[in-house]
C-alpha cells in the first residue's frame, strides 16, 4: 500500500484520470472528493465487497439444473400460501 | 452463434439479444456478454453468460419482489448506458437461493439495469441503504393475520 500525507486542500491522482482530494476532517471522519471518469465505479469499500460477495453466492446457489427453477417458484408458493391460511 | 452452457447444454443463440455488461457483474467483471432466458410461467429468469457458459445468475424483476421500487440512477449511469428515454430501461435484480433452509433472497441494493434498445447493462449500487442487499422473498419468521406485502417488507434482512 502507497501512504501518502496530505493536508487539507491537497490532492492526488492516480493514473491519468483520477483525482482524489482531501477536503475536510472532523475527528475520525475524512471527507474526500473524487474526480474520474463516469465509466470507472467508485463505491466505499466495504458496500463494495458486499455486493461482489453477494454476486458470487447468488452464482453459487444458481448452480442447480434448469428444471430445480421451476420448484423453486412452486416453493415459494406454497411457502406463501401456507402462511395466508394461518389464522 | 452457438455456445455450451452447463444448464441448457448447447444453445444457440439470437446475436440481436446479446447484453453487453459495462463493467461486468462485481466480481465477475472479466464476463461482459450475456443474454437473459426468460420464462412465462416463472417469474425467476436466467443471465446466462455467453463468455463463461457455467455462470448464469437466476434474477427477478425487482418489482415483482417490491412494488414500490424506486431505484435513483445516476447522471453518469444514464450517460454510460447511452438511455434517452426512461422506457428503454428494464431492471432486474440477482436472486441468491439457499437450500437447507430453504430460503429467497434478491439484491435490491445493487440491480442490474439494462438498456433493452442498445442492449447495454450495468450492475449498479444505489445508495439508498433502504434497500438490502438480501431481500428476503421467503418468511424467515411467522406473522399472523398480516397482509402479504407487509409480511414481506418485514421479513427485510438489513444490510449490515
Amino acid at each position: 500500500m502507497l501512504i501518502l500525507t496530505r493536508k487539507l486542500g491537497e490532492s492526488i491522482t492516480v493514473g491519468d484520470d483520477i483525482k482524489i482530494t482531501f477536503l475536510e476532517a472532523k475527528g475520525k471522519q475524512v471527507k474526500l472528493g473524487i474526480e474520474a471518469p463516469p465509466h470507472i465505479a467508485i463505491h466505499r469499500e466495504e458496500i463494495y465487497r458486499l455486493i461482489r460477495e453477494q454476486n458470487i453466492q447468488a452464482v453459487k446457489a444458481a448452480s442447480m439444473e434448469k428444471v430445480a427453477l421451476a420448484g423453486v417458484w412452486d416453493g415459494l408458493k406454497n411457502l406463501l400460501s401456507k402462511d395466508r391460511k394461518r389464522p | 452463434m452457438n455456445i455450451v452452457t452447463t444448464r441448457f447444454g448447447e444453445i444457440d443463440i439470437d446475436e440481436s439479444k446479446i447484453i453487453d455488461m459495462r463493467g461486468g457483474v462485481l466480481g465477475f467483471e472479466h464476463l461482459k456478454k450475456y443474454v437473459l432466458h426468460m420464462d412465462d410461467n416463472n417469474p425467476f429468469w436466467w443471465f446466462q453468460s455467453l463468455d463463461d457458459g457455467t455462470i448464469a445468475f437466476v434474477v427477478i424483476n425487482p418489482y415483482s419482489a417490491k412494488a414500490d421500487y424506486e431505484p435513483m440512477i445516476s447522471d453518469n449511469d444514464v450517460k454510460l448506458l447511452e438511455i434517452e428515454e426512461s422506457g428503454d430501461v428494464v431492471l432486474l435484480a440477482i436472486v441468491t437461493i439457499r437450500q437447507n433452509p430453504f430460503s429467497v433472497s434478491v439484491n435490491l441494493r445493487a440491480p442490474l439495469v439494462i438498456n433493452a434498445k442498445k442492449k447495454i447493462a450495468k450492475q449498479i449500487i444505489l445508495e439508498d441503504v433502504t434497500y438490502p442487499v438480501q431481500y428476503y422473498l421467503t418468511a424467515m419468521r411467522t406473522v399472523n393475520g398480516v397482509e402479504d406485502s407487509e409480511r414481506r417488507d418485514n421479513c427485510e434482512a438489513t444490510a449490515p
